[in-house]
């Protein structure tokens, strides 16, 4: 089997390892958080931006410079809220991270927050995870009682302060002003942007929403010679090593920690163990429910944001979603549509009528009242959804619908009616 | 102003100002449903998508931008007729119809259906939904709107408005997705005294007004700006009516005075306007101990001659007002008693009043004074109430002759009793009440909708009523019987229009000077000489 790049799951990859605060801090935590309490904030957000680190909740957006964001002299406390609600269809890495590391996720939330002047952070928790958060509940306890939160940790004269929040099972609130509305106590519902949370968030205050796993890195990074390491993981603009959760018809399914210049093939191949039961690859759906699928002649690409994006895809939140000769795909995209129309918040026009209304086209395809007709226009009602919608749901939404019917034309003519 | 251009043509903004509000305060058609200029920006019906050719820094943007959350900038160029907009302007409108029902002909807002309008002006024109539409079950929200959840597009108008309007927070959107729908919490029915706003800013037909709901349809209905004369707020509303019937009250958008919003109770007042039971329909005199039926001229001659024979002392006349009367007919009657008998005795009751006070706009807009002309009265210097010593003091006099206009002191049995002994009791008024019955003389005037007038309210604004039905065939304005009884009691009255008594007014009175009738039909104007009004207790207000 290929060889995985340990560095968040350095201590996961541990038999022995048992998620204590002891055996963190023996693993060498909170080394990086005592360095940073010696630096300043900015000097922080300058490394973190040297890094290169990009978002892994799926945007890919530069973590340093969402940080350098941040409005400043508003008067306002800022805030730092972890996005922990992973719900995308095939992505299971903050789980482990938050189930079997809990305190290097925390740490890097706490060097975000005085990255940014935050003295309270929040970590949404989607509310299925109940382990998660009873792992994550018993770390921030061991924290307060180690005085590592609360009033002066390490000496250092920064208040700091953790609250683990728990959503109530909604995908959008996954969206970050839809999370920031849940957190406040109100529907989620995804706000009009501009103003971003940088400038308006939680409460109205400047806010940064980060990804459990782009905080997990900050240790790494902000630890000795982190900078130049972590860039030297993959190729240039995307920097570091990545969690891949790999999943579908593959013999090994599970999250492998790669550098960004693998081979989605290897993936499949040396780490999956190739297709289960000796099959032939159909498609990959490269990044989460929502980026276009791939056929098996695409997979020969570096899995990484840039590479993909070349590719008319993208890597979202490196979720690998493997299927076989076997799939029904007509069936898949059903599903893929099924789960846009019930998370849909349906506010906003386009989404909440066109994520329904392709399912209902999907359906009618099953129900073998398939033609060519019904094609275009699943096609014409996914692209309509693109682009034209508050929050990008609408486009994850789109984009399955478009590449299926782009990719897979034939699998549904199976599916047309014989008159 | 800055100044930024949408189609070409130059629109100023306000700094910080979004494109779609500049657009409207300048006329520009850009269609839209969530969103309204009284409420938060959620750009979620997505309906106001324009291309931003130019972001004012050479760039375009990568896509279209919904005007309503767009923030405008110098240099900026919008266009809103291109063809891309119009395929994002008929894709939403055809997603919105997807659910829509096509119930039109039964349905109450057809014809002031915005839904309906985009449709016909943006839409296919053809409907490629093969599937039976979302159906939400039947609810009964309270008394005063109907909730037709099927129709409802999911702007939020409605939500936002219990929100951030009347802070009730009773009304709210409920499930998500396709199934998101609006209803009250915990089943219970409406609470706030504003609903019928809530028909108002609905863009289709999911709130109607149950009190106007299958009584006309709405094209067929005449529309007049007046004021509404419910409360001393004054709100600006149109008279809408069709074949001499008032139909329903909606408010006029008048940033000074009520916004965009009208009460509940301001929209019933229109019931009165259709009264006709209670209504005085011709001049009436008694006749051995009965009331019967004269000409205006019958009427005229008798309240002269009687007044001749008597030749009554200064203080053996007396006039009684009610402040619903307009400046006009409270000045025409100041004026005749002043001018015929020398005297200053006209007096109308001036009780207490409460203002409310509230974070809220809306719940300003009530007040426990329910007549629209306390203000005025003030102007004009009437004064006294039942509990006054100059009123008791003029009652006690041997009186000759009473003028009543309206139903003035109708709790205080003391005046009525006292009044009864006068040896000519005239009533002016529209209604039937106990003045009429113990009149000599009763002339019938005409109401609100029926007649011109201005009135001064709470916050001293003079605005003004116009013509919006046609009165009762034998009843005439008020200020003009006031000027034919001023005529027939012998003095110079040249007084054609109601518009003629609001210019005397604006030379003799300097409360009134400065004051153009013209300006005062169109948003009304402040007093510039003010009143204050020792009657006004300021209380927090209830919700």
């Amino acid at each position: 089997m290929a060889e995985e790049t340990l560095v968040l799951f350095k201590n996961i990859r541990n038999p022995k390892y048992d998620k204590s605060l002891a055996a963190y801090k023996k693993s060498g935590g909170f080394k990086s958080l005592k360095k940073v309490f010696g630096m300043k904030p900015e000097e922080v957000v300058q490394e973190v931006k040297e890094s290169g680190i990009r978002g892994r909740g799926g945007a890919g957006f530069p973590t340093g410079l969402k940080w350098s964001f941040m409005a400043k002299g508003t008067g306002k406390p800022s805030y730092l809220v972890a996005n922990a609600d992973e719900s995308e269809p095939g992505t299971c890495k903050d789980r482990e991270l938050m189930l079997k590391d809990p305190h290097m996720f925390l740490e890097g939330l706490m060097i975000g927050c005085y990255a940014i002047g935050c003295h309270h952070g929040y970590v949404y928790v989607r509310g299925e995870y109940f382990p998660s958060i009873k792992s994550l509940n018993a770390a921030v306890d061991e924290l307060y009682a180690d005085g590592l939160l609360g009033a002066d940790p390490l000496g250092s004269g920064f208040n700091l302060d953790i609250t683990i929040h728990t959503g109530a099972g909604a995908y959008i609130c996954g969206e970050e002003s839809a999370l920031l509305d849940s957190l406040e106590g109100k529907r989620g519902h995804p706000r009009v942007k501009p103003p971003f949370p940088a400038v308006s968030g939680f409460n109205g205050c400047p806010t940064s929403v980060n990804n459990v796993e782009t905080l997990a890195c900050m240790p790494f990074i902000l630890g000795d010679n982190g900078v130049e390491a972590f860039k030297s993981f993959g190729p240039q603009n995307n920097s570091g090593t990545h969690l891949v959760s790999l999943s579908g018809h593959v013999n090994r399914p599970g999250v492998y920690e790669l550098r960004m210049d693998v081979n989605m093939k290897d993936i499949i191949y040396e780490y999956g163990g190739g297709i289960r039961n000796g099959k032939k690859l159909k498609g990959v759906i490269p990044g989460g429910s929502s980026s276009p699928v791939m056929t098996a002649d695409e997979v020969d690409v570096l899995y990484n944001f840039d590479d993909l994006a070349k590719k008319g895809t993208m890597m979202g939140s490196a979720a690998m979603m493997v299927f076989d000769e076997d799939t029904d795909v007509v069936k898949l995209l059903h599903r893929i549509t099924r789960f846009y129309a019930h998370e849909s918040c349906g506010q906003c026009t386009p989404c909440r009528e066109g994520t329904h209304w392709s399912r209902q086209i999907v359906r009618d395809f099953l129900n073998g009242n398939g033609s060519d007709e019904k094609l275009q226009r699943l096609n014409r009602v996914g692209g309509n959804m693109m682009g034209t919608t508050l929050c990008a749901l609408g486009d994850a939404a789109a984009m399955p619908i478009q590449s299926f019917v782009k990719k897979f034309p034939e699998e549904f003519r199976k599916y047309y009616a014989t008159v | 102003m800055p100044v930024f251009h949408i189609d070409g043509e130059p629109v100023e903004y306000e700094p910080g100002e979004k494109v779609l509000s500049a657009a409207l305060r300048c006329g520009k058609i850009i269609p839209h449903y969530c969103y309204h200029p009284g409420m938060s920006v959620v750009a979620t019906c997505r309906m106001c998508l324009v291309d931003v050719v130019d972001l004012g820094n050479g760039r375009p943007a990568p896509k279209l931008q919904t005007a309503c959350s767009m923030d405008a900038a110098e240099g900026m160029k919008v266009e809103t007729l291109n063809p891309k907009v119009e395929e994002g302007r008929k894709l939403v409108n055809e997603f919105l119809l997807v659910n829509h029902p096509l119930d039109c002909p039964i349905c109450d807002q057809s014809g002031e259906c915005t839904l309906q309008d985009y449709a016909f002006e943006y839409g296919s024109g053809k409907s490629e939904m093969d599937y039976s539409k979302r159906v939400n079950g039947w609810r009964d929200i309270g008394t005063f709107v109907a909730l037709e959840r099927n129709r409802c597009i999911q702007c939020s108008r409605c939500d936002r408005f219990t929100r951030e309007i009347t802070g009730t927070n009773e009304f709210g959107m409920f499930n998500r997705g396709h199934e998101l729908t609006i209803d009250t919490y915990a089943d219970r029915p409406m609470t706030n005294k504003f609903q019928g706003n809530m028909a108002d800013i609905c863009p289709v037909g999911a709130i109607t007004e149950k009190e106007f709901r299958f009584k006309r349809r709405v094209w067929k209905l005449k529309k007049n700006r007046s004021i509404c004369t419910g409360c001393s707020t004054g709100c600006n509303v149109t008279i809408e009516h069709d074949r001499n019937e008032v139909f329903r009250l909606k408010p006029h958008e008048n940033q000074n005075v009520n916004k965009w919003w009208l009460c509940d109770e301001g929209r019933l007042t229109y019931r009165l306007m259709n009264e006709r039971k209670t209504r005085i329909h011709q001049p009436l005199g008694r006749v051995d101990g009965k009331l019967e039926g004269v000409s205006w001229e019958e009427a005229y001659a008798a309240i002269a001659e009687r007044v001749a024979d008597m030749s009554p002392l200064p203080e053996e006349v007396l006039a009684l007002t009610d402040t619903h009367a307009s400046n006009e007919e409270l000045f025409l009657l100041q004026k005749l008693l002043k001018d015929v008998f020398s005297t200053d005795n006209t007096f109308c009751p001036l009780p207490k009043w409460e203002q409310s006070e509230s974070e809220f706009f809306i719940n300003t807009l009530i007040t426990t004074d329910k007549t629209p002309n306390r203000a005025g009265a003030l102007a004009l210097k009437i004064k006294g109430d039942a509990k006054s010593a100059k009123l008791k003091k003029a009652i006690e006099a041997e009186l000759k002759v009473v003028f009543v206009l309206g139903n003035p002191f109708e709790a205080e049995v003391e005046v009525l009793e006292k009044i009864k002994k006068a040896q000519l009791v005239v009533h002016l008024g529209t209604f039937h009440n106990s003045w009429s019955e113990i009149a000599d003389v009763v002339l019938p005037g005409q109401y609100y909708s029926e007649k011109e007038g201005t009135f001064v309210n709470k916050n001293q604004r003079v605005q003004a009523t116009e013509i919006a039905v046609h009165a009762l065939r034998r009843t005439r304005p008020e200020w003009r019987i006031l000027a034919d009884l001023s005529a027939a009691l012998g003095q110079q009255s040249s007084y054609g229009s109601s518009a003629d008594v609001f210019n005397a007014m604006t030379e003799q009175l300097k409360a009134f000077s400065g004051l153009s009738y013209a300006e005062i039909c169109r948003v009304g104007k402040e007093l510039r000489q003010q009143t204050k009004d020792s009657g006004m207790k300021v209380v927090k207000a209830q919700t």
